[in-house]
């Protein structure tokens, strides 16, 4: 079965709203709560004030994915640095992919980006199995310099996804600077799913891609991690 | 030797000590609902140790430490180092047993009992508190001196209002302050490290004779061997910060190897640059009147070796020196309140954390407010005293623990590290930490034993029924 991870900072009022628990259903999910402290604080003292009312958070929650028809457990973490943190976690439970929740109601079509260095198969493996046999529509965009071959990725990523019988409809987008196009795409769908883009200087001073999207789009981004070990062998 | 089973007890309010089964791994402390995760690394833990220590040892003491000792002053930090090393070795072991927040106190009394572990874990507050009034004072004296560099000329009279004025500020700073200041701390040592190596490298050529005028060779110990020993429990203020690495042992990352690696190695590093320091200083001016510098007396040092520039950059590095030293104290005061408060050996509202900021401002509070009275005494070298000697009892103690695990061989004590040298090592250190303590002033050791006398009347009164020996998370 595939995990996602939902990172929540739960003591500060974060939640997620009705769309994603359905969304979701088709996966199991692991909610994570996390408390981020200032050093001054040994993250064991806010274990003592705060787990109680964090567990129960993050128990309704659990119970909110459960009655949506899917399977989730949950895990609280008390930290001084969020990234680490949901890495570990992320590694713990060998999720797939984690949600940057965002704001939506039901979900009847997705934005599937392949831009950049990303894994096709896996991207295209996750949302067949997120879709399962639900009506939910997929666009596929993809934005290149390179024409031919972003036509040829496109076409065998919908091939793949054509299969499970998923309504798709490709976009390609070529000589558009690839975050702009993106979030043109993202009007008229309720969720986006892209992959872990390996870690460049302009994410790391701009923020994640990943975040900033979710920031500009609304709703929520399901992002597929890189598997370490499995792209060692590939 | 420890029953589990007689593990917890009520204090006078009936609060209990909260002990709960976890696992430790290298990445994080598990209990049953919740993770802790382990955010330190071998630099942050470095830099904690170095950070508390370096701003005594070269920015305040060198002037004192000559006014006494003469250039054997040096082998006076030679024997602090020593004295330190033997404890942070059963210190690492210890640690590595129960990577904890609580340092010292959570291995004395879960060795030793709740007795000795109360006096302890109190006397460290306190003991924390004496040296960061200490650090806060000598931070007063470079902010004086950064002044008269800047072309004002205040005097001394301004050191005690700047000291106390900084020190209410670290207070207020660091309950509202919700910024990460460790990245700031990293810095702020490469950058001290950095400014000390390029000074005490061109220094020590000239001190040997290689470059510049030869000095004037001087007697070696113009008062004879005792005010070597009494200069050494003076400056063992000076070596302080190894053991304030264990009171953030639950978070630093694979602790195992980490833990023992930062104390011992922050201890070696400035071991090194003490003895340094002392022997480069007392080269440029000789000890008689290297002590009428007084506490700031590495600027004129500096001045000697590098004109204006040197001046500048040493005071510049004493007023960092002296400031994270006192920033990283109030941080591991607040955690020894937090440790004994835990064990309900001090009201549990002592570790209340702040909803706004997040912090823990009741132990921030507590640390803050006694430490500004002890500034405003002034008194720079009975504050140093009193600091080390409370500290040298839990030095002294923690060996003992070690020693009294080692024999009861409980289950649970698994160390990862175990002090090599085994029996000497620790017996050594527990010998050497409480002789260190007879050479003390008279007025120091009242002091001292006067706060664990009130430290062991408050655990008869309010804890005497909370059992802590053996008392694993």
């Amino acid at each position: 079965m595939t995990r996602v991870l939902v990172p929540l900072a739960i003591l500060e009022g974060e939640s997620v709203s009705t769309g994603l628990p359905t969304l979701l259903a088709t996966m199991d999910v692991t909610v994570l709560g996390y408390h981020v402290l200032p050093e001054q604080t040994p993250p064991d003292q806010a274990r003592l004030q705060y787990e109680d009312r964090a567990t129960g958070a993050l128990v309704d929650l659990e119970a909110a994915f459960d009655a949506a028809g899917g399977s989730a457990d949950h895990r609280l973490v008390f930290t001084h640095d969020r990234d680490r943190t949901v890495e570990r976690i992320a590694d713990d439970t060998a999720a797939d992919a984690y949600a940057i929740t965002g704001t939506t109601g039901p979900v009847d079509r997705l934005l599937v980006t392949l831009t950049g260095d990303v894994a096709v198969d896996r991207l295209t493996s996750f949302v067949t199995e997120l879709i399962g046999d639900r009506e939910i529509g997929v666009t596929l965009l993809l934005a290149t310099d390179d024409e031919p071959r972003g036509r040829t990725v496109l076409e065998r990523a919908v091939a793949s996804l054509a299969e499970h019988g998923i309504d798709i409809e490709p976009e390609l987008a070529v000589d558009e600077p690839p975050l702009e196009a993106l979030l043109a795409a993202a009007a008229g769908h309720d969720a986006i799913v892209m992959g872990e883009q390996a870690p460049s200087l302009r994410s790391f001073l701009l923020g994640e891609d990943a975040e900033r999207i979710a920031a500009e789009s609304v709703g929520p981004v399901l992002v597929v991690r890189e598997h370490r070990n499995e792209t060692e062998v590939e | 030797m420890s029953d589990q089973s007689s593990v917890g007890g009520t204090n006078v309010e009936g609060e209990s000590p909260q002990i709960e089964p976890t696992i430790e791994t290298d990445e994080a402390t598990i209990t049953d609902d919740a993770e802790l995760e382990r955010t330190l690394g071998l630099t942050g833990g470095l830099a904690i140790g170095i950070g508390t220590m370096i701003g005594a040892g070269i920015f305040v003491f060198p002037g004192l430490a000559a006014g006494r000792a003469g250039p054997a002053a040096a082998g006076s930090f030679a024997i602090g180092a020593l004295v330190a090393l033997l404890v942070a070795l059963p210190a690492s072991e210890l640690a590595t047993a129960m990577p904890k927040s609580g340092g010292g106190y959570y291995y004395i009394s879960r060795g030793l009992g709740t007795l000795p572990g109360a006096v302890v874990g109190l006397s460290l507050w306190f003991g924390l508190v004496f040296a960061t009034a200490f650090y806060l004072v000598g931070f007063g004296y470079y902010a004086v001196d950064t002044l008269a560099e800047l072309g004002v000329t205040v005097g001394d009279g301004l050191v005690i209002p700047l000291a106390l004025l900084f020190g209410a500020g670290f207070t207020v700073l660091n309950i509202t302050g919700t910024e990460n200041a460790a990245k700031l701390q990293n810095g702020i040592v490469a950058l001290l490290l950095s400014i000390l190596a390029v000074f005490l490298g061109y220094g020590g050529l000239d001190a040997v004779g290689l470059i510049g005028d030869p000095s004037t060779p001087e007697q070696f110990a113009p008062f004879g061997a005792m005010p070597v020993l009494t200069t050494a429990a003076l400056v063992f203020t000076s070596y302080l910060g190894f053991a304030q690495v264990a009171t953030v042992a639950g978070e630093m990352r694979d602790p195992g190897r980490n833990l023992p690696l930062a104390m011992v190695g922050s201890v070696l590093i400035v071991g090194v640059l003490y003895v340094a320091a002392i022997f480069v200083s007392t080269s440029a001016f000789g000890s008689e009147r290297l002590a009428t510098f007084g506490e700031t007396a590495m600027v004129e040092v500096g001045r000697h070796y590098f004109g204006s520039i040197g001046a500048v950059a040493i005071v510049f590095g004493g007023l960092l020196a002296t400031m994270s030293s006192a920033n990283a104290s109030v941080l591991s005061t607040s955690r020894a309140i937090y440790a004994v408060s835990k064990d309900a050996l001090l009201p549990r509202r002592a570790s209340h954390i702040n909803l706004r900021y997040g912090t823990p401002h009741v132990a921030l509070g507590m640390a803050g407010g006694p430490i500004l009275a002890l500034v405003a005494t002034g008194r720079v070298e009975l504050l140093a005293e009193v600091a080390s000697f409370l500290h040298l009892i839990t030095y002294g103690l923690l060996c003992v623990a070690l020693l009294a695990l080692r024999r009861a061989d409980p289950a649970w004590y698994d160390p990862d590290f175990r002090v090599p040298g085994y029996p000497i090592v620790p017996v050594l250190g527990a010998l050497a930490s409480f002789a260190l303590l007879a050479f003390m002033q008279p007025v120091s050791q009242l002091v001292g034993i006067a706060i664990m006398l009130v430290t062991a009347g408050w655990y008869a009164y309010y804890g005497r029924d909370v059992r802590l020996k053996g008392a694993i998370e």
